[in-house]
């Protein structure tokens, strides 16, 4: 099936026109153009249709049944009776009621701030000194970024808990060793703080190789000659960063700001892992929040409504960026 | 532009620090699963094993069905992958290269799909699999994790696919290919390297998933190794040494595979990364 | 009245299920033989460790011969269980007979997803000990079986107690802290590990004051957490702790407290039998020096309380074997099995006449006085949300441990507390 779209056509870009013409296959009839054209039309939505089925079913489903569960007072007999009992939009009332809730979205907020924050620094950073490295030491650096990058989450998390463990870990050995004796047998999951600083220190360790790598990979397309015009007007290395690489990098930067904003909001595993989101609830960031009061206490309607607010959250703290992609669709292509 | 010794030196030296930095965890993964258990509790800590012992892979690999969940992680993780790719590709090209009515929706759809909180859904995503019959069985797994891997596979293929440029397809089809031929002997050939690199995202959030495959699977032959690692630590307290040796073993083939296809993954991301 | 109205709809429910259920187990129950069951297999879950390879072979091979089916034994991990079991019961067809906690027995019976046994307890029950089968009875009707149970005993090195110059083991709770006393003054080991958040030691205490958590204010259950009986428990816990450097705010998991006292710098801690075993896995040298006793009470002739922890045996209320299920409960808590797992697991069985199988065994000797001056915690269905991760009387602990005052700091938490057992089911 010749997937030849009319829609590119219309893009309005000249040389894709003159490229087309061309390659028509001659003596065609009207009808059969017309048909062709449908046909070409419909091209981008049979393209997309698998991907859109896959997302109907495999997460709008589930999207609409999460979002009947909130509407639903769900608990582990309602579960096991196969029992409906709407309850109204009492799950969202006694959620946005709760001062516990505002208390967790202000923490996610922070807590994703500070980290997003964290790894766009030090991920560009390393970045750059990865662009400025000769062949062996940037080898060597790389190495240890894939190693911190690859690690499957799971064990990652088993690993920092063992590092910072407070007997027999390694961490409070060196801080010992190095004159902090006070830290020699340190609780590092005993207080709001320490905790997350462990967390944050596992997810800026886990994310930043893929923003260095990926800022690496994107200095070495800027054009040369950028530079060079550039060191003609006196640049010095900051001031050629700020009118060179910066400018050319700045759709990557965002992009990759958003994502990081998306994966550190939604971290789970590496937060649930290493306290539960403790001590005392301190360290529950909202998806943690949402599955202790869901499914570790087996209010799943409670849950489903949090879950939700979840996502609402998520999309008012991306908005900006939905935004900005939105008008530069309209501008493309 | 001249540097005097420092400036020479420092960026050597911050390199071998952070190397340290980011390759010492998973070094130490390593040395403890290899340290007889008496080194591995010690006041002091043994910082290179010479007391090597293999007891702790021993009891990793002999837990029950080892090898059964090892042949589910791989099969889950590489079909649900290698689908998402192929669904992924179709899609992106679609979004990359023809103007069509609602593109921008779509687009926005994919972008909001990437935000869907996985591990608070599982409840939801448990009625609906119990109420379709089909508990204890690899196929909805799979399908769950294509869909959770689909919408970051889609919207970086699109980048790698708008990159390539247009006059070599054009170029193509005026040298009498179709457009789909144009997009298999030009295109695809240069997207390959964009679609290792996507692919290992895929694989690490596949070869993770934990919270879903709890919840659907009860039987154990129709488990994944990330619940086989989760039970070296007990309700009691961890079994460090078989923790990380069952850690070690899970993340080898990431590790092999992150390693082997980095440098093609690199220059994948350079042209997925400026269009972002 | 809501609350009233769920509840009948929650009765009603579950005597439709149960009657439908008993429906199918009547017809083959009238024949049972091995003949009617056969091709049948009946499945099992069990926790990790609880049942030996042998006793299950031995078991299996029993039950094949008496009712000619088969019974396949499904060993549970123990993360994310809950989730597992509340799923699993709401299933087409869930595990037939399932291992479930003590605690959470009257929890899991609330949801109607076990069978009523009353019948069974009946035919088999009349001699289980009173403290072990409190937790299998939920208003008023038995919802599982008593299987297994094991209490906290004191594990104590004796090289550091000979080195104090201490003869013999204490029988009374004031000996045993002048013991420690000794150990502190003497040598220069850390006399007790005692972390802050030891909650079912806490728990033990409690028991031994004749306190309750929990107390009825008209229809609901609020906590009962500033009694003085439960402050006076605290304050012997708070004289435990004082022996000890162990952290506030930490259970006695993390870190194992048995990898800590394997190091040998420990007089004695508290804990399961099976926590020896720990301690030896780390450091070998430690096993010649490992002793056992029972925890000293006020007086010699009555051990201090304990928190029964253990294991019932329940009946899936959606499961289409209640007959053949019952018949596996009467094989294996039969004396014969009953008694083999006490021996080989040193636990302690469910009715005194089987004790006799834990002699030789140095820590089920130790553990078993107490048992019968056990107890649990609150058996009732809201009380496993309270102790739900975060546990708020572990908080508690840790606050007047902090030295802050036990009223204020029962004051402090009680609202979490009564929010918890306020949950709807």
């Amino acid at each position: 099936m010749p997937v030849h779209t009319q829609g590119t056509d219309t893009a309005g870009e000249p040389a894709v026109r003159k490229a087309e013409a061309p390659s028509g296959p001659r003596g065609t009839t009207r009808a059969a153009t017309a048909s062709r054209g449908r046909r070409a039309a419909a091209a981008p939505y049979l393209l997309l249709l698998p991907a859109l089925l896959a997302t109907l079913i495999l997460l709008g489903w589930p999207l609409v049944k999460n979002g009947m569960l909130s509407f639903q007072n769900l608990n582990a007999r309602q579960l096991i009776q196969h029992l409906t009992e709407w309850n109204g939009a009492e799950n969202y009332q006694e959620a946005l009621g709760s001062s516990e809730f505002w208390a967790v979205v202000q923490r996610t907020v922070y807590f994703t701030a500070a980290n997003v924050v964290l790894i766009m620094l030090l991920g560009t950073l390393i970045g750059l000194l990865l662009a400025r490295l000769g062949r062996r030491m940037r080898l060597l650096l790389l190495l240890g970024l894939v190693l911190a990058w690859a690690m499957p989450v799971i064990a990652a998390t088993t690993v920092y808990q063992w590092l910072f463990a407070q007997r027999f870990g390694v961490v409070n050995w060196v801080l010992d060793k190095a004159g902090w004796h006070s830290m020699a047998d340190y609780n590092w999951l005993g207080t709001q703080f320490s905790t997350f600083s462990v967390v944050t220190l596992l997810i800026v360790w886990q994310s930043v190789p893929f923003v260095a790598i990926n800022l690496y990979a994107a200095t070495t397309t800027v054009p040369k000659e950028l530079y060079e015009a550039a060191s003609l007007d006196g640049a010095n290395s900051w001031t050629s960063f700020t009118s060179v690489t910066f400018p050319f990098l700045r759709p990557f930067l965002y992009a990759t700001t958003f994502l990081e904003v998306i994966w550190v909001f939604k971290a789970f595993p590496q937060i649930f892992a290493i306290n539960e989101g403790g001590p005392d609830r301190l360290t529950e960031t909202l998806p943690i929040y949402a599955f202790v009061e869901g499914v570790g206490n087996q209010h799943y309607g409670m849950g489903a409504a949090i879950s939700f607010l979840t996502i609402l959250v998520l999309i008012v703290i991306t908005s900006y960026y939905l935004r900005a992609v939105i008008k530069q669709e309209e501008d493309e292509l | 532009m001249k540097r005097s010794p420092f400036g020479r030196i420092w960026p050597n030296a911050t390199a071998v620090l952070l190397f340290v930095v980011f390759a010492f965890p998973v070094y130490w993964m390593f040395a403890t699963a290899f340290k007889p258990q008496g080194d591995i509790i010690s006041e002091d800590p043994v910082w290179f094993p010479t007391d090597v012992t293999l007891a702790h892979f021993d009891k990793a690999v002999h837990a029950d069905h080892f090898w059964t969940l090892v042949r589910n992680s791989v099969t889950v993780t590489v079909v649900a992958v290698l689908l998402s790719l192929v669904i992924a590709l179709l899609a992106s090209f679609a979004l990359a290269r023809m103007r069509f009515k609602g593109r921008r929706g779509f687009i926005v759809t994919f972008m909001l799909a990437q935000m869907a909180p996985w591990e608070v859904m599982v409840i939801a995503i448990y009625m609906l699999v119990r109420d379709s019959d089909m508990l204890d069985s690899l196929v909805p797994l799979t399908a769950f994790y294509m869909m959770m891997v689909l919408p970051l596979t889609l919207l970086t293929l699109r980048g790698y696919v708008a990159a390539v440029p247009k006059e070599l397809e054009e170029s193509a089809m005026v040298d009498g290919c179709t457009r789909t031929q144009a997009f298999v002997k030009v295109i695809f050939p240069l997207l390959a390297p964009g679609l290792m690199a996507t692919s290992l995202f895929g694989f690490i959030t596949a070869w993770n998933e934990f919270p879903l495959v709890l919840i659907l699977n009860k039987g154990i032959e129709h488990q994944t190794l990330p619940l086989w690692l989760s039970q070296f630590r007990t309700a009691f307290g961890d079994d460090w040494g078989a923790t990380m040796a069952a850690s070690s073993l899970f993340a080898l083939p990431i590790l092999i595979l992150f390693i082997f296809l980095q440098r093609k993954a690199v220059s994948g991301l350079t042209d997925g990364a400026v269009k972002g | 009245m809501k609350r009233k109205l769920i509840a009948a709809i929650g009765v009603a429910g579950m005597l439709f299920s149960v009657a439908a259920c008993g429906d199918d187990g009547g017809d083959s129950g009238k024949s049972a033989g091995p003949d009617s069951f056969k091709g049948q297999t009946l499945v099992v879950w069990t926790m990790d460790g609880s049942a030996p390879a042998d006793w299950t072979k031995d078991v299996q091979a029993a039950f094949e011969k008496k009712t000619g089916a088969k019974v396949e034994f499904e060993t549970q991990k123990w993360d994310g269980i809950q989730q597992k079991v509340t799923t699993a019961l709401s299933e087409t067809n869930p595990p037939d007979v399932i291992e479930i906690g003590n605690t959470q027995t009257p929890a899991y019976a609330a949801t109607g997803g076990l069978a009523e046994l009353e019948d069974l307890k009946k035919e088999i029950g009349a001699e289980w000990t009173d403290s072990v089968n409190q937790s299998s009875i939920f208003e008023g009707k038995q919802y599982a079986a008593p299987w297994y149970f094991a209490n906290r005993v004191v594990i104590y090195n004796k090289k550091i107690w000979a080195e104090a110059g201490i003869k013999g083991t204490p029988k009374t709770r004031d000996e045993f802290f002048e013991a420690l006393e000794t150990i502190d003054k003497k040598t220069d080991a850390e006399p007790i590990y005692m972390p802050g958040q030891n909650w079912y030691f806490f728990d033990g205490l409690i028991i031994g004051q004749g306190a309750d958590l929990v107390k009825k204010d008209g229809d609901t259950y609020v906590s009962n957490l500033a009694d003085p009986k439960v402050t006076a428990a605290m304050e012997i816990y708070r004289k435990y702790a004082s022996f000890s450097t162990a952290p506030k705010d930490k259970d006695e998991a993390t870190p194992q407290q048995a990898e800590v006292f394997a190091k040998g710098k420990t007089g004695a801690f508290i804990g399961m039998g099976w926590e020896a075993a720990t301690a030896v896995a780390a450091n070998k040298a430690i096993e010649k020096d490992l002793g056992y006793f029972t925890i000293p009470g006020e007086t010699a002739d009555k051990p201090e309380g304990v928190f029964l922890g253990g294991s019932n045996l329940a009946v899936a209320a959606g499961s289409e074997k209640q007959e053949l299920a019952k018949e596996f409960l009467k094989i294996t808590l039969s004396d014969e099995f009953e008694g083999a797992l006490a021996k080989a697991n040193g636990v302690i069985p469910n009715k005194k006449s089987l004790e006799s199988n834990l002699a030789g065994n140095a820590v089920a000797e130790a553990a078993a006085p107490a048992a019968a001056v056990g107890g649990t915690t609150p058996l009732i269905a809201q009380w496993a949300a309270v102790e739900n991760t975060p546990n708020p009387i572990k908080a508690y602990m840790t606050a007047v441990l902090k030295g802050k005052a036990p009223a204020d700091a029962a004051k402090d938490i009680e609202s979490e507390i009564n929010e918890r057992l306020a949950q709807e089911n």
